[in-house]
């Protein structure tokens, strides 16, 4: 990996076979991504006197952002004082930085740009066992891959389990995956592991199923991801449409960029016919850092495997823990580059999040959890 | 694209085998039921069987049915798929389904492979230079070089590929043997399942087809008449074979269908609705003797193109005691010629669930006085006037002048069997039922006055949902119901729309936090009625917003002193209110504090503005109006109102327009984030304007109300409420948002579901019906353990309800150990009922009142041949319970002979005669909203219904009272409190849905397999982390002593640990 202090510019184009040809001493996928709110003991409550009925918690704060140029291509080599990331306006300060597959640090006092973080509450530090969280970074990535097994996909089913197939092969061996399929209701064909085995017996044993609830199960396979520790994306193989969720996707969206999942949406072009799902896709996924793929046919998909994977391999992972901010709703990030001449490029990560209530797990969550395997 | 229909597990229907005769058998039979089968009978009767292509477990998949069925059930339920799921018109020489063309295709592709697993019935594959065949029928092709590490299998011909992994196909087996791995063997041997009678009975009915498996996919006539005689017992069977034939009972299928069930053949006569002394009126209703059953039989199904078929069926799931009175007299041909005679022409047979469900629910549900004669709520003169009434219905119509002059209750009844054929909601049979239940319970001196009884009626079709309270609470008097259907009346006539919705919100938010402090008993019986009109009045005038804001305040407060003795009000005093009564033990004090963090907890999923800052603001506007001093955090508490943030929107304003027109509606909403009390305050408004603006809080708090309902019904596991935050907000109860929603009043209807565009579900109507529509909305969220779950949309609703609206508050520990030992004790007369003959004739007949005859029957043989212990895990939970209270109850001096279960039910049932059958029915019971007209909590003593048309499946899932039972007994096992009843019934009917891996609506084996496979998680200790490590939970398992506990407190430690039968599937 290049380590010189300026930004090196990967270009990652693609072979006609789809084979990435990353400009990199070595290819590491899935190392380090992603953004979530960690249940760690820094936790700041926004609760008043006068207010005493909402409870917010807002741990560590983490991001997955990816910086590329005008013509996509990942800029790397990037270091913390390259980067400034406000939180409705307030700045904030990092606590870990990691780029690529290397692993998670703490960011020094001396490595931060020159910006001037509002007092720290005392409940806003990173408290006695924040290590812990260092720990879970550097832990393997989890990947749920959630498949569309509605009517919908009727006609595409066989090719889109083989091009599913082929993306599980593709991951490396580190990483965890789990295989979740849906159509009216959400199956968990293989729970989250790390024997590709299971997960690849996963694939082939789901079944077609009749309605579709994709927002429903797409908010489920959320909550069971972040659940997890370490750093998870949800892959989506879908066209599309929805026709039984009693969630809308908006909530999915938000509960998506509040618990730091990115989400990753692979689809044909057929999803294109159908104008709701598309707008879903492309914007539900750039909310949330996460990218959407239209291939000409599941056959084609290989090139989105390889975004996704160069994705990954790309993305910076940032933390900070939230300066005392009292609001508690929507809480806008804002992730910018130092200097002028770090403006060309672009800059791609949730756009935010809202503080999730402080609660205890409900009891059916709890019964779940304890009737089921362990999912690790 | 497949059609959403052409998948039995989408909509799952099929089968259950409900079985035939018992509540016949008892009146006629006593002779022939210890008799047993003839031994001609056994020997007609021996297990034949049919081979079915390729492993077993590939054919369920393909075929529907539940991997978990039993291999008896294996063809009767390819009959019924076929019949539900595989042709569209068949009737009319219609086409195959995509099921079926798929089902199809994979048999002949199962016929190939099992060519190529040859004698041996195994396909090997050693590598590359062998696997051509395979792939080539498995539709597979190896894309890279073949044996490499990299060689995978992608999809070469996609209909082969399709059935392969559709069926299960073990491809990563053989792409790893490809890549060099180890061979590849798979067995795939040709399966074989019992069938009925010989496979050349049925391939004889077809001229194309000589095999079974064949012969039922392509031939749904000879489906359908396979499934119906699957339900029969065998000894019906073969007498319906040898005497009638299978040739002639073909064209009879569709009758013997929908109402075979119940027709049974003993001793060479046909079993009747109303024992041996009804015979001679079948015989003239039908033409021909019961005792010839090779006539009566045929023509019975085809008389009056069913309708004559229908009758004896529905006559013959009622109890034997309902049965008798409508054998009474003349009854039988009277009531069956005004339920044939009110649309002649219409045919009985014709659709795939039976039609007319009224029949079962008047038969079932009828009420009789003391002299035999129907009950009649109100009077007569009050039906006949509104029999006179205007009417839609020509089969109405038909009896106004006759009601004219009636004079005998019987003609009221003969009426409401007319009325049986009409399928629309709102009927005068309906109304009729309802207020049948609802009169019944109320005590003797404080029956429904005709007039009461006349309103009721005259707005039973936009009002009759919210009946269900007035049958929950007998109490209430005439005066409160009328007061209610006036004021409901009068907040419908609001002419603001905005004003309206939000009234009647208000005010079905507070009816319904009064139905739960009634129901937890927090609100004393003698006042229910007091506090019922208090909390009703505020709403009585209600003119602009802000009279409705202190109407809403006023009727919360008056509510809460009825059931705390002050008026004072808080956020979280009334969550702790409704989280349960306070609770002196620690640990049941700790459970309701659990209970009041998820009732906070979805609140504030919801964001909604707490009733504090509401409440305060009102005082505040008010203070400042009158000019007194007011507190400085007003502001503040004004700021709260503008917090809540819409959710970061996806779509533009135009885009939902187009892409969910008519849906997306958040009018309400929008209204509340206009609201900027802070300016006004600040901008030194006049008295006048301050006084007005506290009507900008009627819509918060309308919410906020309406939010405590929803949270309190929250089902487990549930997310819509917990990240929807529009869902409270969206509730339209004035109907403003759609169109044709003409009764606002009644249930909610579900809008928006599978619009992403539309902001997510929510609800228009009323709250009525809550607590159900909740689940309904939930029930997606349940993740099924069994890839094809088959699970229901409506059964599992009901499910879900029955497990959420029960609390244990009041149970004691006595109680609940009641209930495990009527269990035991019932598992101990079918022990000892196996060893003594006469004691058997007395324990099958009660078992006939409720049980599915094929049950009844197996569960007969079992105890003649020895084999409890194969039967047992079979029988419900609930009958077990039902045997030993009603054994109890004919022969109050033999329990305690069953063993030592009856010995301790019996001592303590004499110690504590206040735990009767009614206290444990009230405390374990279910809800029966359509059943029984009411969210009363009760144990019904009724058979399983059948698949009906309409709310059938909410009807199956009232008849559904196992879980609760033997929940219980599984606490009572490991010394839980009572108080982890309230956490652990609905955890436990939760992962009891998930594992549900049915294959028809009807399939109630499947619902107790799932039942028995959670309490045996729960006995492992999987469910720990939500229950107390007590002293008592270590070291005990079954046996204890309840005695000295008192409800809310934990378990003493058992004097003696009494060895108990083992129970059911251990």
């Amino acid at each position: 990996m290049n380590r010189a202090p300026g930004p090196n510019i990967i270009l990652s184009n693609h072979d006609s076979a789809g084979t990435s040809r990353t400009h990199m001493p070595k290819r590491f996928f899935f190392l380090c991504w992603f953004l979530g709110v960690f249940s760690l003991p820094a936790t700041w409550t926004a609760a008043q006197e006068s207010e005493p009925h909402i409870r917010v918690e807002v741990n560590m704060v983490q991001l997955n952002v990816a910086v590329t140029d005008a013509k996509g291509n990942y800029v790397t080599g990037l270091r913390p004082r390259n980067f400034l990331i406000t939180e409705d306006g307030i700045g904030e300060k990092l606590a870990t930085f990691g780029e690529g597959n290397e692993p998670v640090r703490k960011v020094t006092d001396a490595e931060l740009p020159d910006v001037k973080p509002l007092p720290q509450d005392s409940t806003a530090s990173p408290a006695p066992g924040a290590d812990a969280s260092l720990g879970s970074l550097v832990a393997g990535a989890s990947v749920y891959i959630l498949f569309d097994t509605s009517n919908y996909m009727y006609r595409g089913f066989v090719f889109a389990q083989d091009a599913i197939a082929d993306f599980v092969r593709s991951l490396e061996s580190a990483d965890k995956l789990a295989v979740y399929s849906y159509s009216r209701d959400l199956y968990r064909s293989a729970p989250l592991t790390a024997d590709r085995a299971a997960v690849l017996h996963g694939v082939r044993s789901t079944v077609a199923g009749d309605d579709a609830a994709l927002y429903n199960c797409l908010l489920l396979t959320l909550k069971d991801a972040s659940r997890v520790n370490g750093r998870k994306v949800v892959v989506v193989f879908s066209n599309g449409p929805d026709n039984a969720s009693m969630v809308p996707p908006e909530d999915v969206s938000e509960l998506a960029q509040s618990t730091g999942i990115p989400i990753y949406m692979i689809a044909t072009m057929e999803a294109k016919l159908e104008p709701v799902s598309t707008a879903v896709f492309e914007r539900m996924t750039a909310a949330t850092g996460g990218k959407a793929y239209f291939a000409k046919n599941w056959k084609d998909e290989k090139r989105a495997f390889a975004s996704i994977r160069d994705d990954l391999a790309h993305l910076y992972s940032l933390s900070y823990y939230p300066q005392p901010n009292p609001n508690r709703g929507w809480r806008t990030i804002s992730v910018k580059l130092t200097g002028e001449h770090m403006k060309k490029y672009h800059i791609r990560t949730r756009a935010g999040y809202r503080p999730l209530p402080a609660r205890s797990p409900a009891p059916a969550e709890t019964a779940s959890s304890a009737a089921q395997p362990a999912s690790q | 694209m497949r059609p959403l229909s052409s998948r039995p597990a989408s909509s799952a229907l099929a089968c259950l085998c409900l079985f035939l005769c018992s509540s016949v058998l008892p009146l006629t039979a006593a002779s022939a039921s210890p008799a047993g089968p003839s031994p001609q009978v056994q020997a007609e009767a021996l297990p034949n069987e049919a081979i079915i292509p390729g492993p077993l477990s590939a054919f369920l998949r393909m075929a529907g049915i539940s991997q978990k069925v039993l291999p008896e059930e294996i063809f009767p339920f390819l009959a019924r798929n076929v019949l539900a799921h595989g042709y569209v018109g068949w009737e009319n020489n219609g086409h195959p389904t995509e099921f079926l063309l798929l089902l199809l295709r994979y048999v002949k592709q199962a016929r190939e492979l099992s060519v190529l697993a040859g004698n041996e019935g195994s396909i090997r594959v050693s590598g590359c230079a062998d696997a051509a065949s395979l792939l080539h029928i498995i539709g597979y092709r190896v894309r890279q070089e073949c044996g490499h590490s990299n060689t995978s299998l992608v999809t070469a011909d996609a209909e082969r590929a399709f059935l392969t992994v559709d069926s299960g196909f073990p491809l990563p087996a053989l792409e790893r043997t490809l890549q060099g791995g180890p061979p590849f063997v798979f067995s795939f041997p040709a399966s074989r399942a019992p069938i009925l009678f010989h496979e050349s009975d049925w391939t004889s009915l077809s001229t194309h087809h000589d095999q079974l498996v064949e012969t039922l996919l392509n031939e749904p006539v000879i489906a359908r008449l396979y499934w119906a005689l699957s339900r029969n017992d065998p000894e019906t069977r073969v007498a319906l074979r040898q005497s009638v034939g299978l040739a002639m009972l073909l064209p009879l299928a569709p009758a013997l269908d929908l109402y075979g069930s119940q027709i049974c053949i003993r001793s060479g006569r046909v079993l009747v609705p109303g024992g041996t002394g009804a015979e001679a009126a079948w015989k003239e209703l039908v033409g021909v003797s019961p005792t010839t059953p090779q006539e009566f039989i045929p023509r019975l199904l085809a008389r009056d193109k069913g309708w004559a078929a229908s009758y004896f069926d529905g006559l013959a799931h009622a109890s034997r005691e309902q049965q008798l009175h409508f054998v009474s007299g003349n009854r039988l041909r009277v009531f069956y010629e005004a339920f044939r005679s009110a649309d002649p022409s219409a045919d009985a047979t014709h659709a795939m669930f039976r039609p007319a469900p009224g029949l079962l629910l008047l038969v079932e549900r009828t009420r009789w006085d003391s002299n035999d004669q129907p009950y009649v709520p109100g009077n007569l003169e009050t039906w006949s006037k509104l029999l006179r009434q205007k009417t839609h219905s020509k089969i109405v119509h038909d009896w106004r002048r006759r009601a004219a002059h009636w004079d005998r209750p019987d003609q009221l009844l003969e009426a409401m069997f007319a009325f049986a054929r009409i399928d629309t909601p709102g009927s005068l049979l309906q109304a009729y039922l309802t207020l049948s239940d609802m009169d019944a319970v109320r005590p003797p001196g404080q029956r429904l006055h005709p007039q009461t009884v006349q309103l009721l009626v005259s707005r039973f079709a936009d009002l009759s949902d919210q009946y269900l309270i007035f049958g929950e609470f007998p109490e209430l008097s005439d005066s409160s119901i009328t007061r209610f259907i006036n004021t409901a009346d009068a907040l419908g006539r609001i002419a603001n729309h905005t004003l309206r919705g939000n009234a009647m919100g208000m005010f079905q938010a507070n009816v319904g936090l009064w139905q739960i402090l009634a129901r937890q008993d927090q609100i004393p019986a003698a006042q229910l009625d007091e506090s019922w009109l208090r909390a009703i009045e505020p709403f009585s005038s209600i003119t602009s917003e802000a009279r409705l804001f202190d109407a809403g305040r006023d009727s919360l407060r008056s509510l809460v002193e009825s059931a705390t003795g002050k008026p004072a009000v808080s956020h979280d005093a009334l969550i702790e209110l409704l989280s349960g009564p306070p609770q002196t033990g620690s640990e049941a004090e700790r459970v309701r504090q659990e209970m009041a963090a998820n009732i906070r907890t979805g609140i504030e999923g919801q964001r909604l503005v707490p009733l504090d800052t509401l409440l305060a603001l009102g005082a505040g506007l008010h203070d400042l109006a009158q000019g007194k001093p007011v507190s400085d955090n007003l502001m503040g508490l004004a700021g709260q109102l503008r917090e809540f943030e819409m959710p970061r929107p996806i779509f533009s304003s135009g885009e939902r327009t187009e892409w969910a027109p008519g849906i997306y509606n958040n009018r309400h909403t929008d209204l509340e984030m206009k609201t900027d009390l802070a300016r006004l305050i600040k901008g030194g408004a006049s008295g006048s304007d301050l006084e007005e603006a506290r009507g900008q809080l009627a819509p918060f708090l309308r919410d906020t109300l309406v939010g405590f309902n929803y949270a309190y019904y929250e089902p487990p596991g549930a997310q819509v409420l917990r990240n929807n935050p529009l869902f409270v907000r969206s509730h339209d109860f004035a109907g403003d948002t759609v169109l044709g929603v003409e009764h606002i009043w009644q249930a909610s209807e579900l809008f928006g579901q599978g619009a992403p565009a539309g902001g997510g579900a929510h609800l228009v109507g009323s709250l009525a019906d809550l607590p159900y529509v909740l689940a309904e909305v939930e029930q997606d969220f349940i993740t099924p353990e069994n890839v094809q779950a088959l699970i229901w949309k409506e059964m599992v609703p009901g499910l879900i309800v029955s497990s959420t609206l029960p609390r244990w508050w009041n149970v004691s520990g006595t109680e609940v150990h009641i209930v495990a030992l009527h269990q035991r004790a019932g598992e101990e007369l079918l022990q000892a009922a196996s060893q003594n003959e006469s004691l058997r004739d007395k324990v099958i007949p009660i078992l006939a009142d409720r049980m599915a005859p094929q049950t009844w029957e197996r569960v007969d043989q079992a105890l003649r041949s020895g084999q409890l212990a194969e039967i047992l895990p079979r029988i419900l939970p609930a009958d077990t319970f039902y045997l030993t209270a009603e054994y109890r109850r004919e022969y109050p001096d033999d329990l305690a002979a069953s063993g030592p279960a009856g010995q301790e039910l019996d001592s303590l049932l004499r110690r504590q005669p206040e735990l009767s059958w009614d206290r444990l029915s009230h405390d374990f019971g279910v809800p029966h909203p359509v059943l029984a007209q009411s969210y009363g909590l009760e144990l019904l003593n009724l058979k399983p219904f059948p698949a009906l048309s309409g709310y059938s499946s909410r009807l199956l899932a009232e008849t559904w009272d196992s879980s609760n039972l033997y929940w219980a007994r599984l606490a009572d096992e490991k010394g839980y409190a009572p108080v982890n009843l309230n956490r652990l019934v609905p955890a436990l009917t939760h992962r009891m849905i998930e594992k549900i891996s049915a294959t028809d609506l009807e399939d109630w084996p499947a619902v107790l397999r799932a039942l028995r496979e959670a309490g045996d998680e729960f006995r492992q200790g999987k469910f720990a982390a939500l229950l107390p490590v007590t002293a008592s939970s270590q070291t005990k398992s079954i046996g204890l002593r309840w005695s000295s506990a008192e409800p809310g407190e934990a378990l003493q430690p058992p004097a003696a640990v009494n060895p108990a039968p083992r129970a059911g599937k251990e």
